[in-house]
């Protein structure tokens, strides 16, 4: 695309975006806190957390780098710099500029200084993962372990470190944070109060920025909710400069551009139609924060509370939902990677890319069912049966599993599972989704087929007889 | 559920091709019949329309009854189809259950032709439908408990095609569990071997062959029309003079044909007789100490729960030497017929 072209057509959706902007985007909102005498006009603020999204996007690339483990000590320093923080002004290592999709920044200072993923992940025991490890020390331990594998995938596990360590932490940063933190005990009466400067010297109040944060952790661009569920998604997948590039410069800013995380799953569920999870959870945020500039640096009322609350809750459910269509997709994806598997090893074919496709999709399932068990809900009972259908680890090429760590730090793999009884798992945790989850979308559904016979038979309400 | 909902329950049947009273079905039975008897047996069209459209027959007595089950079944249904366990909760378990089977794999068959699967399943859930109505029909006269409840169909002394209606709610219940068992079984064996490849060839919504059987006069079965088979016909299909043979009250047609749309069952099980070449009229309904009985819907509707009842405090108050002979009784009864 020409550069008047892109230009004239970034004017047409900034002056789009103009007309809609007051109901449609996520600021700006101007500043309310009493008192306050500086320059500044829009109190909306969230770049530590776009930062976070982007040491997320970071890791998750670096962790794929591995050479097999000649740079693992290297490489595991070098992820880790990410994921703790660094003094330094470390380079975006995802994500950058991709054709004509240029980003505008380059290093995470640019975005926000300081950040690390680290001190916002969810501290508690994760029962899903081996050793008992607390959120943290999870992913640290996988960073280490994919370091050392080729690519970071491992075959003897099967584990998939990148998509292990990007479901989780999406789940255990942006999504804890958000429901288990921001928009949960921050929304109390005593806690960052809207008449009342969030931390000392800031521009913007404690509900302003306690709402703006969460928003940030959802990962939406700011113009979002003017755009499609197919512009939405195509914008995470750098293909729509038109629909990411508001403001028409030609660059797509991070910081309120793109759309990160979760709000890209919302998106990619939405485009099949059968969903709002990015519109709604969207709109509910641009909703709450309108309650907040309307109370103009005032104490919230109980009821303007509640209606943040009501408004917490929807974004929670749905933000539950689109993981647990994560979850639903990906054991779908287990389950025919396993056909594939069974055809090729009756065929006597080669099984590389398909057991890679397998170990992949494995590592997205079982990241998004451990995300799934850090939000607010207690899953109690579900979350137990959704890990014992999971396991560990993928059954692997000699159909053993991982079925726990020792204290060094090494796999015990000595069970092994027939691929028959691990497909049936996975569609027991379909049902599982959509008996608990009410999911819609959908994705890869295995039960569907059966469905539809079944009601291309005669209903069963008939008396008829002979 | 508003008014119009109801009603559309109730006689939605008559525009639903799923159905056998659809009405489309109805017309083509009235052809068939016309056809048979002003072609074939050489009557008059007065005399023909006369015997179709008997008024004996469609607001005797009997058919009142037959149209009175009808709605309370109908009304019935609403309550109770809702609890009933579905053919896709059994496929499902039975699905589920075939993962486990470890000499089984999932889409073993899969790269068969689609047109060879589409055709195999067809008959397939043809075949073990028609053969499950054809044993829970047979044990319905075989066993007294379930004969009890059976006896309402046969009480109807004339046939219309709405008789097939006239069932017991409790065999309705039994029916449409068969049907989920039966076909809920066979599509998930089908499917968990052939994979996504598997779907009905149906016309109307309805699978073909049972599309087949209906407009080749289904409907005909409960009338008065005697259309006959060639011999070597009867004995693959059911003609509807076969079925009205099974509905006699001459013990020499006592538990025969039990068929629905194959005959080869009765065949097998040796319960099959051959339409009569005679114009000799037979007679339906139930003969109780040898006398015919007229009953009302009310207590068509009743008396097998006093059966039941009967047969409850009878097995209660049975010696343990009873419950064996009892038991033996059964299993003789299964073994001659198996």
């Amino acid at each position: 695309m020409s550069k008047s072209k892109l230009g004239a057509t970034a004017l047409v959706i900034c002056l789009g975006a103009g007309l809609a902007s007051a109901d449609t985007n996520y600021g700006p909102y101007p500043i309310t806190l009493k008192g306050y005498n500086g320059m500044k006009s829009n109190s909306v603020s969230y770049t530590g957390q776009i930062a976070r999204h982007v040491l997320h996007d970071s890791v998750k690339k670096l962790a794929g780098t591995g050479d097999g483990g000649a740079n693992s000590g290297r490489l595991a320093a070098e992820i880790l710099s990410y994921f703790h923080g660094s003094d330094k002004n470390k380079s975006i290592i995802a994500p950058v500029d991709k054709g004509e999709f240029n980003i505008k920044q380059e290093t995470l200072n640019e975005i926000s200084s300081g950040k690390n993923l680290s001190g916002k992940t969810y501290k508690g025991v994760i029962n899903a993962w081996p050793g008992q490890m607390t959120g943290p020390d999870v992913i640290v331990s996988m960073i280490k372990k994919a370091a050392a594998t080729k690519g970071g995938f491992d075959p003897v596990t099967g584990y998939n470190y990148p998509q292990l360590i990007s479901k989780f932490t999406m789940g255990a940063v942006s999504y804890n944070q958000t429901v288990n933190n921001y928009l949960d005990g921050k929304l109390a009466a005593d806690s960052k109060p809207n008449n009342k400067p969030y931390k000392e010297g800031a521009y913007y109040t404690g509900k302003e920025h306690s709402w703006d944060e969460a928003f940030g952790y959802w990962g939406a661009a700011a113009h979002s909710l003017n755009l499609t569920a197919k512009q939405n998604y195509d914008i995470a997948k750098m293909k729509d400069l038109s629909a990411a590039d508001a403001n028409g410069d030609g660059l797509v800013d991070l910081k309120s551009e793109y759309n990160f995380g979760h709000a890209y799953y919302g998106a990619a569920f939405d485009k099949g139609g059968k969903t709002t999870y990015f519109n709604t959870i969207t709109k509910s945020f641009i909703d709450g924060r309108k309650i907040i500039a309307n109370a103009a640096g005032e104490k919230l009322s109980d009821g303007e509370r509640a209606e943040l609350y009501a408004l917490a809750k929807v974004i929670g459910d749905n933000w539950e939902g689109i993981i647990a269509e994560a979850v639903f997709k990906y054991a779908g994806s287990v389950y025919k990677d396993i056909n594939k598997l069974q055809d090729a090893l009756s065929a006597g074919a080669e099984t590389d890319k398909i057991y890679a496709a397998y170990g992949k999709h494995w590592g997205e399932l079982k990241g998004f069912s451990m995300a799934l068990q850090v939000g607010k809900n207690n899953l109690g009972a579900t979350a137990a049966e959704l890990n014992r259908l999971i396991g560990f680890g993928p059954v692997t090429m000699n159909n053993s599993y991982v079925t726990g760590v020792d204290t060094n730090g090494n796999y015990a793999m000595d069970r092994r599972r027939a691929w028959g009884d691990y497909q049936l798992h996975m569609l027991k945790i379909q049902k599982m989704m959509a008996d608990e989850f009410g999911v819609k979308a959908r994705n890869n559904d295995q039960l569907s087929e059966l469905e539809a016979l079944a009601s291309s038979l005669s209903a069963t309400e008939s008396a008829e007889t002979d | 559920m508003d008014f119009g909902d109801v009603i559309n329950h109730i006689f939605g049947h008559f525009i639903n091709p799923q159905k056998r009273i659809f009405f489309g079905y109805f017309c083509l039975s009235f052809f068939i019949g016309f056809t048979w008897l002003f072609v074939l047996k050489k009557k008059s069209v007065r005399t023909s329309l006369a015997i179709i459209f008997s008024r004996n027959v469609w607001m005797g007595r009997s058919a009142k009854v037959d149209y009175t089950i009808f709605i309370l079944n109908r009304i019935l249904t609403l309550f109770i189809s809702p609890s009933l366990i579905t053919q896709l909760a059994i496929a499902t378990a039975v699905y589920f259950w075939l993962h486990g089977v470890s000499w089984l794999q999932v889409g073993a068959f899969a790269q068969w032709p689609k047109p060879v699967i589409i055709a195999l399943y067809t008959i397939i859930i043809f075949v073990i439908d028609d053969f499950s109505k054809f044993f829970v029909h047979m044990m319905m006269h075989k066993l007294p408990f379930l004969w009890s409840i059976h006896q309402t169909h046969h009480s109807a002394e004339t046939l219309t095609p709405i008789t097939v209606y006239r069932v017991h709610p409790l065999e309705g219940i039994l029916y449409a569990l068969r049907g989920s068992v039966a076909q809920g079984t066979t599509l998930a064996l089908v499917f968990f071997l052939f994979g996504s490849s598997v779907s009905l060839a149906s016309v109307l919504g309805i699978n073909v062959i049972v599309f087949v059987f209906h407009i080749a006069g289904s409907n005909l079965r409960h009338s008065h029309i005697r259309i006959r088979y060639w011999r070597w016909l009867e004995t693959l299909l059911i003609s509807p003079a076969q079925h009205q043979l099974h509905h006699s009250i001459a013990v020499e047609h006592y538990n025969k044909n039990f068929g629905v749309a194959l005959a080869i069952w009765d065949w097998l099980f040796g319960s099959l007789i051959y339409s009569q070449a005679d114009d000799a009229v037979l007679e339906f309904g139930l003969l109780e100490k040898g006398v015919k009985s007229n009953h009302s819907a009310w207590i068509l509707y009743c008396k097998p729960f006093v059966h039941l009842y009967g047969c409850a405090c009878s097995l209660l108050m049975m010696s343990k030497y009873q419950i064996v002979k009892f038991l033996r009784y059964a299993l003789k009864i299964l073994s001659v017929n198996l």
